[in-house]
């Protein structure tokens, strides 16, 4: 074992070369260069220039922040995507820890349901709750012949509605990785515990808790990374009336033509990513 | 089952009731839109009062869905097979390679898996606008391609770094090139791997929508086509068409799974 992870990165040429394999990556380099690196830096570049003449100028950050509008989609984007984090680890941490103490069989079934929903396009799973909770929707068509309703109600197309979306889509990606975290702790400790005599809950909240905290830590940043950057959902469920960061990005470009504000919004919004990607790195190191 | 592990295993009623309720709501989507899709109703009634092709019969007898799912097919056929080619080779690079800065080029390749697709979209918009290549096959086969390459970049490391190096040490000591090595060892050895690579990027590319509503213009493809129309109205032929995708993600699931059986290193690379 040890020979093959050390032998993993030499090859066994006498006259290494430092550039040795180089080659092999070198078509993948390029093309991501072209295709993603160069388009990334020309954003960030747009960002920085005055529209007309194309001089550098910060005109663009300036007006971004005397029309007030941009900050308060970014505020309302860095809100829903909040509450959309912490009700997905409400819910998914029960789950994951529920799975995660199932007979083997059932483990198996309920993770397998989870992997399902998680290879579903989102645009189908979001397209489901127009179906379900739109105004020409089943619940709507039931309580509408049930006599409770004489006109639909609207479920959707508010910030609720894009909430619930949201959170549907998310949850597998907190509960796989959680799910594994858990595995992961030894049922010794807890075995330890109780026979030293602790409670049911004492041995929850002060042994499988703290051992799984880093877990549902990392799991809680990346999904409010990825809401962060939601278009889709809040562009189906929030009927236009519930415009996310990513939402404006698109009305900027495809509507009002104003690449260089869309350049400002993309350039604001990749730094806090990486941001909050750098402290997912640092906890799934933790909780490794 | 011990005793231990058995008391271990009660769960209190209402975690159990929570559990199986969230998971109720995740699975719920396609509990309904299954269904539905079969209904003989045009409007949206549940359970619904008969059951019907129609709108299956409806998507098929469609020329401009017939047109949006062969435009998905290729794209998605051209942007994976691009994708498992500079991605294959770029992860046999990283893995078995020494050269500096090898981190730093690896984070490049994942990048567009973190960074959010709605700034990929934006900057290739801009850029492909310059180049007028915007609205056009070839951008958007671009665009996809480097989507799904992190995926296959992924997925192939693993492969390559459970494959036992001592045997193309064996290879390199006969003489064998390093691109003989890759070829005619390293990649017959790997193709369970990489044919589940090809499948996760296909997938991937057939799915997607941000980048694709930016760069395709006219080109249809059929999420472009779906978001479309849930935008406008509710078709119950999107019922269809979303089990026709649930159904075809669903096996290439059960594929990729059987694949990695084969090639026993693949499994914690993908879940």
């Amino acid at each position: 074992m040890a020979a093959v992870s050390d032998a993993g990165e030499v090859y066994p040429s006498r006259h290494q070369r430092r550039w040795e394999g180089f080659g092999f990556l070198a078509p993948l380099l390029f093309f991501a260069l072209i295709v993603f690196d160069v388009p990334l830096l020309i954003v960030v570049f747009w960002s920085f220039s005055d529209p007309d003449t194309g001089f550098p100028s910060l005109g663009t950050y300036a007006a971004f922040i005397e029309s007030g509008s941009y900050a308060r989609i970014i505020w309302r984007t860095f809100l829903i995507a909040s509450e959309v984090t912490i009700a997905t680890a409400l819910i998914g941490y029960p789950l994951a820890y529920w799975i995660s103490r199932l007979e083997q069989r059932s483990q198996f079934i309920a993770i397998g349901l989870v992997t399902m929903t998680f290879w579903v396009s989102i645009l189908v799973r979001t397209y489901a709750w127009i179906v379900m909770l739109g105004n020409g929707g089943i619940l709507n068509r039931w309580l509408q012949s049930l006599g409770i309703v004489s006109r639909p109600m609207e479920f959707l197309y508010n910030e609720g509605g894009v909430a619930v979306g949201m959170i549907n889509v998310l949850l597998p990606f907190l509960v796989l990785p959680l799910y594994a975290a858990m595995r992961r702790v030894d049922p010794r400790l807890l075995h330890v515990a109780e026979t030293l005599g602790a409670s049911q809950l004492q041995i929850f909240w002060r042994v499988f808790f703290p051992l799984t905290a880093a877990a549902l830590g990392a799991s809680m940043v990346l999904v409010f990374i990825l809401s962060l950057g939601f278009y889709i959902t809040p562009a189906i469920l929030g009927g236009g009336r519930v415009p996310l960061i990513a939402n404006m990005m698109d009305l900027l470009i495809n509507k009002f033509a104003r690449w260089e504000m869309a350049a400002v919004n993309s350039v604001i919004l990749l730094v806090v990513t990486l941001a909050f990607y750098g402290l997912y790195q640092r906890l799934r190191e933790k909780a490794a | 089952m011990s005793e231990a592990a058995h008391s271990s295993r009660r769960q209190p009623l209402w975690l159990t009731m929570l559990g199986l309720l969230t998971l109720v709501f995740m699975c719920l989507p396609v509990m309904i839109v299954v269904p539905m899709s079969f209904s003989s109703a045009q409007s949206l009634e549940f359970p619904p009062p008969g059951l019907s092709l129609r709108w299956y019969t409806a998507f098929f007898g469609n020329e401009v869905w017939a047109q949006a799912g062969v435009n998905s097919l290729l794209l998605a056929t051209l942007a994976s097979t691009i994708a498992l080619i500079l991605g294959t080779l770029a992860a046999y690079g990283l893995v078995r390679g020494v050269f500096p800065g090898k981190a730093v080029i690896e984070a490049n390749f994942m990048a567009p898996m973190i960074v959010p697709s709605i700034i990929t979209a934006v900057a290739l918009f801009i850029v492909f606008a310059k180049l007028r290549i915007l609205g056009t096959f070839f951008g958007l086969v671009l665009g996809h391609t480097i989507l799904v390459i992190p995926y296959v970049v992924l997925i192939m490391q693993v492969a390559i770094r459970a494959f036992d190096v001592r045997i193309e040490h064996v290879a390199a000591t006969l003489g064998a090139s390093r691109m003989l090595i890759l070829c005619k060892i390293v990649l017959p050895n790997l193709l369970p791997s990489a044919a589940a690579a090809w499948i996760f990027a296909f997938v991937i590319s057939f799915d997607e929508v941000v980048v694709t509503l930016f760069l395709a213009g006219t080109n249809m493809t059929i999420p472009k086509r779906m978001f479309n129309e849930l935008i406008m109205q509710i078709n119950p032929t999107i019922t269809a068409v979303a089990t026709l995708l649930i159904g075809f993600n669903i096996l290439a699931l059960f594929l990729i799974l059987a694949l990695s059986r084969r090639g026993t290193h693949l499994r914690k690379g993908i879940v």
